[in-house]
This record gives structure tokens, C-alpha cells and sequence, in this order.
């Protein structure tokens, strides 16, 4: 058994070191030297801070074998500062084509990614390939600090000519500013500016790798906003919520504020070119309870448009940004669940953007995602459209848990717009569980309730209260005063109904039996009463003396039926006129009246 | 002899015995007061946000996060270097603990059953809270003092009392919020044991009284309020074993637990406002000796000694305190203390002390605002408890007599008269209802009550007990409103946000203050130093998170004065100072623009004066703020040194060419009215660095000293 479990251990480690082997083998590229770029066409777009590049590549298979894949260098001035990248061929531009980063022998100080085409590409066969790539933080302002009045100057260094690891054989560069306010670019000829665009080229064969200085410094006013850290948190509830919560810190990273900042210059002159007021950031049009707040308190300047397909929030920092001024901010909102989960029994997938946006052209230097599952998910598996770092997962405590929540961890750094796509998030969840947090809530109460009974019914003094507990007999000795009482009274009923039906029958024997039986009943009570008002007597009790007066009147009513018996039986017996019956009757029953209001009045007042 | 059915609920209810009858009532009664008691002061939370009031709150959240955050040894030891630069402040040794270590237990307990809250909801839902709990022992207090329904009534009335409510809105986090729930637990819990003589009840009145001295300061008052009962009820020959087992109990337990409260110290034992407990305490042993000996010996023998011994005792009693008093063994009183006695003390002697609006005289006004039915039902009260004096109605007296001296010295007192005014108001009102609503025909029981009752007939009863009885409930209904329109009015607004009524009926608001402190949290260095006049400093260190010089604590003087002195001064002159203090950045508030009236040119009057009141400050003089006629103003008539001073000069920095107010010239102010008489200047040592939107707080930065040979 042992052996066989040494060798599958072998086997595994031999896998691995296989796998790891053929991995570092495909991270390892070489350059083909049968490629060459016949025809380039790259488009640089610094009209925002971001700086935009659109690469039309001619690429031309000289060899004669078939080749599948081509590497596309970083350009040394702008390799440290690439956000996105994504190629697609001329011909297919809804298919992505799938790129790996990847190094190239003896060129470690390079960065290289591999595209890898669609089909391959035969001998003496071109195909034309567009990559488009974005970079953050390329363009730097010049001059460094600005007053408050001033314009924004940046100005864009980087290589005027493809820089590729095969030769290139035509190429041209356009460059397109913000406006037309170019303080000064290089003019390496053949070039041409006309408005706000500066074109080079064509170029003819440049070898690979090849360098010049392309400078370009413009104005541009367009918001520098930097978000420098990001802290999403998506928390899914199963009772149909999911709340999403971002911590933003964000930094105006243009040119500097230099000098005072003059309020009435600022109101009056509208001047601050470079300054930031507001931004717009769109949620999901799902969004409900929008807020805005940060570690102060809630910012009070904000304004939200529900549109058809988002919710437009205009945000507006408690301060303008000028450059090199921060804040940070927190943006919640709830999105009803049903539009991101899925489920198939106990099998869930959370389907949700990574990052969302935050305001147009955005940068996001560094973000964290936590997802915060509920309490009692398991086999939680991870699907993102990137690379991104998953850190260790976490536990959450909130509302009612027990074992607290799997957080989910994430990170990563340098995104953009072109990140705001889905990610997915499987994971198991058994149903039940739904009902452990009311459970817990409803067993917390009925044990409060249950402590409460205990202590109020039962008596944990160590002394005794004589007066109290003498008060607490009396009252259960009244109680059963009273519900003999009422037994009484309802026997009295039984004497009527005996004393009509033997009107009706004329049964004497009967009546007598009938009468027998309740007379036994009654006396029994009228005992049990008697005896109950000695023992509240011993009390010292005053309603001792109510009940005396209570058992008084029954005598009273007691007698008033024996007259009526004794006039029925007069009756049946002729010795009575009918007429002479019914005003004995009528005087017997009103005194039986008055009495058993008064024994009424006696009983409630005990 | 059909039973007849009665609507349900009436039956079921009629059913119970009286006795339950009673408690379900009284439980129901005490429960929606309680609840009423939060709920009405939750309208700045639902107006605005859950946010924390004023200045005072704004430090003790910030504690209470530290407290929170670092436990209660590493509060115990905090040396905060964010305050009072260069001096720093001890803040484990200055302040009293209880409120802090409340909401933090509060919030760790919350937070140990994962019911998520953080801090700042607990410290803004604590005072209401707290509210709710003196709702229920002013209730058990008035019971212990004459009956439940009095107790009921009482309670009721405390829950909707402006005068308490006024500090314990929703966020606001004060001392006081947890204070007259302390000491209304200590006197029902005196009064308890009073009436039992129990050492039982006695322990837990100290272990109150203990709660009080950790939160806050007007413990004093009580600890000269129980003794001063004592003392009335040995002249009033009502001393018993009961009050000396009760009153030496409590001042025994009481004073050692006090002295652990590190802010307090050896205080009780040294500082002549604690004397007053202390000589009671000895007096209470020699009763009890004298007692002891008269039950002894005979009558002659007895006077002989007691003259003797009166006098022996007296002499040394003298003698001890007046040694002490030159040994300084017991502190001088202090100044505040002084201004409790004599009104006029604080603004002769002490100008920081008369320059807190709270500290000043309150007018007739405000006790009606603040009390309004409660004013006049307060002597109906004072007169049932004297028709049955008894130990416990006693102290009720001495509390409401001394209380409202207390308030109509300070504003800030009438949180103390308050609970006393519906103790009694219950009292009062609660003994008029009860002789009046036997006088009303029951319906019910019709012969035998009025046969019974024959003795105190008069004609037109039953009329005359209806009318009083409606117009009793009439008075109520309207304490009712009127309670809730001051607490909507007056008492709820956040005072960090300030809102005005826009010309087209629209709420605006103003979140100036914040939006400066939080420019100050993120856009300048860590370890910069901001000077501002002190009412914002405890705002300042919260929010900004930034060092302040002087702050709301006011311990140091001499540092208040320093900075009045910058404020008053001209450029060259306050920039020394400033040098001298390492100040970064200076903020002032401005109300020009907007109107907003509590701006620092309305408080500079304090600066000069407290700014003067040093050695180092005896070149600004008062009068030289003033124009010839004695005026304070800021026009073109205004006294030049004022038009050149720093704070002036901060304030309208630029502001002579706004147009603040159609049909005026530009620089016209709209606090004070006029076209301010100092337009055009530049600055030369300060730069503005911010100034909020509507100009409410101007922040500036101190320029560097300039390079050599520039």
C-alpha cells in the first residue's frame, strides 16, 4: 500500500516537473527571422492623459514554413507603463487573439508578447494584425508646477519609429493632440501637422529594434485623475441583495499647483484649467441606495440620473483637484441579485465586473477585490478575463454569523477602462443554511421569553415575604371561591330547568330525584365555600367577611327556590290557581333576580 | 341570567387582577416614554446624517476610536502630540473615562455577537440611548419619592424636556449625555437606602456615584447635594440610624472608588469643593457618638460634655483648616466654581471662562423655552412635598432650590435643573389629577364611591374636578408640542453642517467646515502644524487629523493667550509668534459672506481681551480695537490697528472685491452690515492656501522665511 502510494507520489512530482518544463519552454520564445513587417501604421492618441496607441501591422511570412504566432516588443520608454493590450487581425476584429507575455533569450531587458494568430500563416502569406495597447502615466507635465491660472503642458517622449523584433519595411506614425496648441514636436522629416494631428513618415526600412526621439509638448487640460488605490467590496446576500462598496483614493497626478489658490479667482474668472470639479461615474442600472460619503461624513455634492441603461452619478469631491491634491471617497450602492447569480441547485455562479467605472479614461494604479460570500459557501472556483493576483481568502464577520463569511481576495495593478469586463465565481451552497440566521434570532428570543417566564413564575427569594405570600393564597382561595361560586349559579339554573320540566311532565317522582341530585351537588359547594371562608378567615382576609355576606345571600335565593318548588308542586297539585301561581312566581323570580345581581356584584368585587 | 359579552379586549383586560392590571400599565407607560425618549431626539439624524455634533463630541469620538481601537491601557497612557503643540496633552490623566469606556464596551459587546456598528454610530446613538435609561429611573426615583403614578408622569415628561434634550440629541456625544442618567441613578439609589438604612443599597449609590465621577465633572454637585441633605436633616432633628449607616456608606465607598478616576485624584480628599462631604461625614460620627452618650447618661451630665466637646472639636476642626489651607494641602477653589457662586467672578477675572456662551447667565427666556409647564408646576411640587415632608421629600427640595440657582447662574446648568423640574412637575401635576379624579362621577361605580365621600362634599364637584382635569390635559397636550417644536427647531441641527432656507424655499447647505478640514486631511504635510482659535481645535484634530495649538480643553492659558496674541497682532508682529510656534497654516472662519454670525471677527473681541490677558500679550489693549466713540467696527471708521491686524486681514483677504449682496458696493459684509474699511492689501508673510465655497473657513499658509540676499 505504501509503495504504491510512493509511487504516485513519484509519478505526480515527474508530472510536475514535466508540466513546469514545458511551461518555462513556452514562456521562452525566439525571433523568427523569416517575419517581417512590410507595412506599419501607428496611430498615438495623447489627447487625454492616457496614451493610446493603435498598431496596424503588414506582417509577412518570408519563409517557407508555416508559422503560428508573432512577438510584439514594448517600446523601451513606455515598457514600464503598458495598462492594456489586445490584438485582433484586420480581417476578424471580433475574435481576440490571445497574447502571453514572454521573453526572448539574451533580450532580458525587453518585454515581449506573444500574439498568437487565429490560423497559421503560410510561407510568402501577409496578414495584417491590429494591436492596441494603452499606457498610464507616459505623459509627463512640463513645466512640473503651474498656477492656479495657468494651462497644463505635457509633453510625450517616446520612440518615433515601430520598435519591433523584426525589420520593418514601410512605416508611419500620426499623433493626435488634444488641440491644436503644440508648443513644439520633433521634426524629424518627412512630417506634417495640420489641427491637432502630427504625421511622420513614411519610413523606410529600419532594422529591428530601432530608436528615435519623438517629442511632442502640447497642451492638455483634461482631467490628470489618477485613482491610486481601489478597494472593491461585492457582498452577496441569498435574501436577493448584493451590495457593492468602493473605497476610491484618488490623486490629480498633471502638473502641480504652484503658489496660493484664490477662491475668488476661482469663482470669478473660471479659471483653474487644470483643476477637476466634477466627474461622472455610471453604475449598473440596477443601482438603488446610492451613497457618497467619506471618513467625515457624507459629501453633500452629488447628483444622480437614472438612465436607461445606467445610473449616472455626479460626483463632485468636497474640493476642487488641482494638481497634486488627493481625497478619498467611499460609493455604495445595492443591485438585486437576481441579475448576477446564477444558480443550479446547489451550485452558484456569481457573474459581476471586476472593476467598474469610475469616470471616463479612467486609471486605476492598484485595486483590491473582495467578494464576501455567505456564511457556509464551499468549493469556491474563480474564473477572470486577466491575470490577476488571488490572495489568500479571509473570513468576515457580520450580522448573526457564526462561522463568519469566505472573503475572496484579488488584486491588481495598472487598469483602465478596457478592464470593465465580467468575471465568474462558482461555488457551492446548501440551502438550508438560508434559514440558520432567523433560526438564530428566533431561538434567541425564545430563550429570553423563557428565562423571563422562569423568573417570573417561580420564586428564587431566599427570605420569605409572609405578607406576600399570604396576599398570593388569598387570591388563589378567591379564585376558588369564585369559580365554586359560578358552579353554584349554574346549579341554580338546573332548579329552574328541573322546576319547568316538572311543570310540563307533572312528575313528581322525578323532580324529587332530579331535586335530590342537585341538592346533593349544591350542599357540596355551599361546604366547599363555607370551608374556603374559614381558611381566608385564618388570612385575615376582608373578603372573608364578602364571602360571609356572598353565602348569606345564597341562602336567601336558596330559599326563594324552595318557595318556587313548593308553589309548583302546589300547582301541579291544584292546590293553586294558575293566576295565583304566576305573581308568586313573578314575586320569587324578581327577588331570585335581585339577589343574583347582588351575588354577582359580590363575586367580582372579591 | 344570560352572561353578557363585553368587547374583547376590555374583558380580557378587566379580567386580570388590578394588580397585573397595574403592572402591564405601568410597563406599557414607562415603555413607550423610554422609546419616546429616543425617538424624539433622532430628527438631526433623519435631517442631516448620522453624524457627531458641535466641537466637545468631536473629541470625545476621537478618543472613544482610540479607546476602541488600542484598549484601555494604551488610552490610560495616551500623550497626544496632536494637541496643545509643543506642549502636548495627557489626555489618560485629563479627562473623565466613563463616556469613552461606555460606548467602547458598547461597541466591542456589539461587535463580539457580530452585529456589525462601528464606533461613530455608537457614540452618535448613545446619548439618546442613555435618555431612554433616565426616562426609567426618574421614574423609580419619583416612585421612591412619593408614588408610581407621580413616577409615571415625571418619567413622561423627562423624556420630552428640552432643557436635557439640548445635550442629548442623536450625535451629540457629550459628558452630559451619560451624566444625568448617572446621577438621577445615584439620588434614587441615595434616596434608597435612605429610606431602608441598607448598606446594600448604600454600596450600590457609591458604585453609582462612582459611574457619575468617571463622566463627568458635575459630579461635584452631587457630592455637595447628599451631604447638604444630610445636614438638613440633622437640623431638622430627622437623623437616624438609617441616614448614618446610608450616608457613611456612601461617602466611605464613594470617595475611595472617586480617587481611582485618575483626572480626579487626591481631589476629594484636598480641594475645598469636596470639604463640604468631609466635614458632614465627621459630623454624621459625632451625631451618632452624641446619640450614643444621650441615651447613656443623665441630662446635666450630658450638657456639660456636649458644650465641651462642641468646642474642642470646633477649635480643631479651625485650626486643621487653616493649617491646610496655608500648607495649600486643599486646593483654592477654582475659577469655575467661583462663577457658580458669584455670577459676576468669571467676567471680572477670568476672560476664557466668561467667553464660552454656555457659561454665561441664563435669562427668563430661556428657562420658559427650556421648561416651559414644568416652570409653574415646579412650586405646585415643592408644595405637595412640603404637606408630607419625609427624608426623601427633603432632598427633592434641596436638589430643586440649589438646581435653580445653579441654572440661572449658567446656561449650561439648567441640564441639572431639568430632571429636577419634572421630578417635581410630576409630583405636582400627578397630586392634582389624583385629588381631582376622585372627584369625577364614575360611570362604573356610581352609589357606593359618592355615599362613601359624603363628608367632603361641595356643590358643582363633579364639574369643577372635569374642568380642572381637561385643563391639566391641556397643558400636557401643549408641553407636548411645544417640547417637540423646540427639539425640531432648535435643538437638532448638527451645527458641522450648516442649512439655510434658499429664496425659492429649496434647503441649501453649507459643508464648508468639513470640506476644509478634510482639504487639510489630504493636502497637506502629515506633521503640519494648524493654528486656529481654539473652538475648533477639537474639530480640527478629529476631522483634519492634523497638530493643533491650542484646543476646546483651555488648560493652558498662557498658550490661548500666545495664540490670541498672533491673531491680534500686525504681519511682522504675528509672524514672530507664529515662527516662534512652528505654525504651518492658519485657519480662520468667515462669515461675511454667507452671514453666518458665530464667525471669528465676532469672536476677536475674545481674542484681544484673553490675547492681553498675559504678560507677553500687555501690548494689546482692548481699547485700541475700539474707535474713539468705543465702537467695534470694521468700516472705514474702524480703528486702524484693527483694519491691519492678522485676523482682519485673513478674514477679508480679497474680499473687497466681491459683491456679496445686490445694491451694495463690493466688500460688504453680511454679518455686520457695513462695506468693510481695509480692501485693498496684499499679504506678505501668510499665502491663502484654501478657502471653502462659500468662503466660510480661509485657510492660509505661513511663507518660509526668505533666502538670504533676495
Amino acid at each position: 500500500m505504501a509503495k504504491v502510494i510512493m509511487k504516485t507520489r513519484v509519478l505526480t512530482l515527474l508530472l510536475l516537473h514535466l508540466l513546469i518544463s514545458v511551461f518555462g519552454k513556452l514562456n521562452q520564445d525566439s525571433i523568427d527571422k523569416n517575419l517581417v513587417n512590410s507595412k506599419v501604421e501607428r496611430k498615438i492618441d495623447i489627447a487625454t492623459h492616457l496614451v493610446k496607441t493603435v498598431t496596424s501591422i503588414t506582417l509577412e511570412n518570408k519563409g517557407t514554413s508555416a508559422i503560428r504566432s508573432f512577438l510584439f516588443a514594448l517600446d523601451p520608454s513606455l515598457k514600464d507603463n503598458l495598462s492594456f493590450l489586445s490584438a485582433v487581425t484586420k480581417d476578424n476584429k471580433d475574435e481576440k487573439l490571445e497574447i502571453a507575455e514572454t521573453s526572448v533569450a539574451g533580450l532580458s531587458d525587453k518585454r515581449f508578447f506573444r500574439i498568437s494568430l487565429l490560423s497559421a500563416l503560410d510561407g510568402g502569406k501577409s496578414i495584417v494584425v491590429e494591436v492596441e495597447a494603452i499606457y498610464s502615466h507616459v505623459l509627463k507635465p512640463f513645466p512640473l508646477e503651474i498656477t492656479q491660472a495657468e494651462k497644463q503642458l505635457v509633453v510625450l517622449d517616446t520612440n518615433l519609429f515601430f520598435y519591433s523584433p523584426y525589420p520593418t519595411t514601410s512605416q508611419t506614425t500620426v499623433v493626435t493632440t488634444t488641440n491644436s496648441n503644440i508648443e513644439s514636436y520633433t521634426k524629424t522629416k518627412p512630417v506634417s501637422q495640420s489641427d491637432a494631428t502630427i504625421s511622420y513618415g513614411p519610413f523606410e526600412d529600419k532594422a529591428p529594434f530601432s530608436e528615435s526621439q519623438l517629442r511632442v509638448h502640447e497642451e492638455n487640460n483634461s482631467p490628470f485623475l489618477t485613482v491610486t488605490s481601489l478597494e472593491r467590496v461585492v457582498e452577496v446576500s441569498h435574501w436577493g441583495n448584493i451590495a457593492v462598496e468602493e473605497h476610491i483614493d484618488m490623486r490629480h497626478t498633471g502638473a502641480t499647483l504652484k503658489g496660493p489658490f484664490s477662491r475668488f479667482d476661482y469663482q470669478r474668472q473660471q479659471d483653474g484649467y487644470a483643476s477637476i470639479k466634477n466627474f461622472k461615474t455610471s453604475l449598473p442600472a440596477s443601482a438603488r441606495d446610492v451613497y457618497y460619503r467619506d471618513e467625515i461624513g457624507n459629501i453633500s455634492t452629488s447628483n444622480m440620473k437614472e438612465l436607461d441603461e445606467s445610473v449616472d452619478v455626479e460626483l463632485r469631491p468636497r474640493f476642487p483637484l488641482f494638481g497634486g491634491w488627493k481625497t478619498r471617497y467611499y460609493l455604495g450602492y445595492n443591485v438585486p441579485s437576481y441579475e448576477y447569480l446564477y444558480y443550479k441547485g446547489d451550485h452558484y455562479a456569481l457573474k459581476m465586473r471586476f472593476v467598474d467605472h469610475i469616470y471616463d479614461d479612467m486609471v486605476i494604479d492598484e485595486m483590491q477585490l473582495k467578494i464576501i460570500l455567505p456564511e457556509g459557501s464551499k468549493n469556491i472556483e474563480l474564473k477572470t478575463p486577466f491575470d490577476v493576483q488571488r490572495k489568500g481568502d479571509e473570513i468576515h464577520y457580520t450580522y448573526l454569523d457564526t462561522l463568519g463569511r469566505p472573503v475572496v481576495v484579488l488584486s491588481k495593478l495598472n487598469l483602465v477602462e478596457q478592464h470593465i469586463q465580467d468575471f465568474e465565481l462558482h461555488y457551492t451552497f446548501q440551502k438550508f443554511l438560508l434559514l440558520q440566521e432567523p433560526l438564530l434570532v428566533v431561538g434567541a428570543f425564545y430563550l429570553l421569553f423563557l428565562v423571563v417566564i422562569i423568573y417570573v413564575r417561580l420564586d428564587f427569594a431566599i427570605t420569605k415575604d409572609e405578607a406576600k405570600e399570604s396576599r398570593m393564597r388569598v387570591s388563589t382561595l378567591i379564585d376558588e371561591v369564585q369559580s365554586a361560586h359560578d358552579r353554584r349559579s349554574a346549579l341554580y339554573q338546573s332548579y329552574d330547568d328541573a322546576i319547568n320540566k316538572y311543570k310540563t311532565s307533572k312528575d313528581a317522582a322525578a323532580l324529587t330525584s332530579s331535586r335530590k341530585k342537585i341538592d346533593a351537588d349544591y350542599k357540596q359547594l355551599t361546604q366547599q365555600i363555607q370551608n374556603l371562608q374559614a381558611q381566608l378567615k385564618a388570612e385575615g382576609s376582608e373578603a372573608a367577611e364578602k364571602v360571609a355576606e356572598l353565602q348569606r345571600y345564597d341562602i336567601q335565593y336558596k330559599e326563594q327556590i324552595g318557595l318556587a318548588i313548593a308553589a309548583a308542586e302546589k300547582l301541579v297539585l291544584g292546590k293553586l290557581t294558575r293566576q295565583q301561581y304566576l305573581d308568586t312566581e313573578a314575586a320569587t323570580t324578581s327577588k331570585c333576580e335581585d339577589t343574583y345581581k347582588k351575588m354577582e356584584s359580590l363575586r367580582s368585587a372579591l | 341570567m344570560k352572561k353578557t359579552q363585553g368587547a374583547w379586549g376590555l374583558q380580557w383586560l378587566m379580567r386580570m387582577a388590578p394588580e397585573k392590571q397595574d403592572t402591564l400599565l405601568k410597563m406599557v407607560i414607562l415603555t413607550v416614554a423610554a422609546v419616546l425618549s429616543f425617538s424624539t431626539r433622532l430628527f438631526s439624524v433623519l435631517r442631516f446624517e448620522s453624524v457627531i455634533h458641535e466641537f466637545d463630541p468631536y473629541f470625545n469620538y476621537r478618543t472613544t476610536r482610540f479607546l476602541a481601537d488600542e484598549g484601555f491601557y494604551n488610552f490610560h497612557n495616551w500623550f497626544d502630540d496632536r494637541a496643545w503643540y509643543p506642549l502636548g496633552r495627557i489626555i489618560g490623566g485629563t479627562i473623565y473615562p466613563g463616556l469613552m469606556v461606555t460606548s467602547a464596551l458598547i461597541y466591542h459587546v456589539m461587535n463580539f455577537f457580530h452585529l456589525t456598528i462601528d464606533v461613530r454610530n455608537v457614540c452618535v446613538f448613545l446619548a439618546p440611548l442613555f435618555s431612554s435609561f433616565t426616562t426609567i429611573v426618574t421614574f423609580y426615583f419619583t416612585k421612591e419619592l412619593r408614588d408610581a403614578s407621580a413616577g409615571l408622569l415625571a418619567a413622561s415628561m423627562l423624556a420630552i424636556v428640552p432643557g436635557y434634550i439640548s445635550r442629548s440629541v442623536a450625535g451629540s456625544y457629550d459628558n452630559e449625555g451619560i451624566a444625568i442618567f448617572c446621577m438621577l441613578l445615584t439620588y434614587a439609589l441615595w434616596i434608597k437606602s435612605v429610606k431602608t438604612g441598607s448598606i446594600f443599597w448604600g454600596a450600590l449609590c457609591a458604585l453609582a456615584y462612582f459611574y457619575m465621577v468617571s463622566s463627568w465633572g458635575g459630579y461635584v454637585f452631587l457630592i455637595n447635594l447628599i451631604p447638604l441633605h444630610v445636614l438638613m436633616l440633622m437640623i431638622t432633628g430627622r437623623f437616624s440610624h438609617r441616614i448614618y449607616v446610608a450616608y457613611s456608606t456612601v461617602y466611605c465607598l464613594g470617595t475611595i472608588l472617586s480617587m481611582q478616576i485618575s483626572f480626579v485624584g487626591f481631589q476629594p480628599v484636598q480641594s475645598s469643593e469636596h470639604m463640604a462631604a468631609l466635614g458632614v461625614f465627621g459630623l454624621c460620627q459625632i451625631h451618632a457618638f452624641v446619640d450614643f452618650l444621650r441615651s447613656k447618661m443623665s441630662r446635666e451630665h450630658f450638657n456639660i460634655l456636649f458644650k465641651s466637646l462642641v468646642l474642642l472639636v470646633g477649635t480643631v476642626v479651625f485650626a486643621a483648616a487653616a493649617v491646610a489651607t496655608a500648607l495649600g494641602k486643599i486646593a483654592p477653589w477654582t475659577g469655575r466654581f467661583y462663577s457658580l457662586l458669584d455670577p459676576s467672578y468669571a467676567k471680572n477675572n477670568i476672560p476664557i471662562i466668561a467667553s464660552v456662551s454656555e457659561h454665561q447667565p441664563t435669562t427668563w427666556s430661556s428657562f420658559y423655552f427650556d421648561l416651559q409647564l414644568l416652570m409653574f408646576l415646579f412650586p405646585v411640587g415643592l408644595y405637595y412635598c412640603f404637606v408630607k415632608l419625609t427624608d426623601a421629600n427633603i432632598f427633592i427640595i434641596m436638589y430643586g432650590v440649589t438646581s435653580i440657582y445653579f441654572a440661572g447662574v449658567m446656561v449650561r446648568l439648567m441640564l441639572v435643573l431639568a430632571p429636577v423640574m419634572c421630578v417635581l412637575g410630576g409630583i405636582g401635576m400627578s397630586a392634582v389629577l389624583t385629588t381631582y379624579m376622585k372627584n369625577l362621577d364614575n360611570p362604573m361605580r356610581k352609589e357606593k364611591k359618592s355615599a362613601k365621600k359624603i363628608e367632603s362634599n361641595y356643590p358643582l364637584k363633579n364639574e369643577i374636578a372635569t374642568c380642572v382635569v381637561c385643563l391639566m390635559t391641556v397643558f400636557l397636550l401643549y408641553y407636548t408640542y411645544h417640547c417637540t417644536w423646540v427639539t425640531s427647531e432648535a435643538y437638532s441641527s448638527p451645527s458641522i453642517v450648516l442649512s439655510a432656507r434658499g429664496g425659492d424655499g429649496s434647503r441649501i447647505i453649507f459643508d464648508d467646515f468639513r470640506e476644509a478640514y478634510y482639504w487639510l486631511r489630504h493636502n497637506t504635510p502629515e506633521d503640519a502644524k494648524v493654528m486656529s482659535w481654539w473652538d475648533y481645535g477639537y474639530q480640527i484634530t478629529a476631522m483634519a487629523n492634523r497638530t493643533i495649538l491650542v484646543d476646546n480643553n483651555t488648560w493652558n492659558n498662557t498658550h490661548i493667550s500666545r495664540v490670541g496674541q498672533a491673531m491680534a497682532s500686525s504681519e511682522e508682529k504675528a509672524y514672530e509668534i507664529m515662527r516662534e510656534l512652528d505654525v504651518n497654516y492658519v485657519l480662520v472662519i468667515f462669515g461675511g459672506l454667507t452671514g453666518y454670525s458665530s464667525d471669528d471677527i465676532n469672536k476677536f473681541l475674545w481674542m484681544v481681551r484673553i490675547g492681553g490677558s498675559t504678560d507677553r500679550g500687555s501690548h494689546i489693549k482692548e481699547w485700541d480695537y475700539y474707535t474713539p466713540q468705543g465702537e467695534f467696527r470694521v468700516d472705514k471708521e474702524g480703528s486702524p490697528i484693527l483694519l491691519n491686524c492678522l485676523m482682519y486681514k485673513m478674514c477679508y483677504y480679497r474680499f473687497g472685491s466681491v459683491y456679496t449682496e445686490g445694491g451694495k458696493p463690493t466688500g460688504y459684509d453680511r454679518v455686520r452690515n457695513t462695506e468693510i474699511g481695509n480692501k485693498d492689501f496684499e499679504l506678505d508673510v501668510l499665502e491663502e492656501a484654501y478657502t471653502t465655497e462659500h468662503w466660510l473657513v480661509r485657510i492660509y499658509k505661513v511663507k518660509d522665511l526668505e533666502n538670504r540676499g533676495v
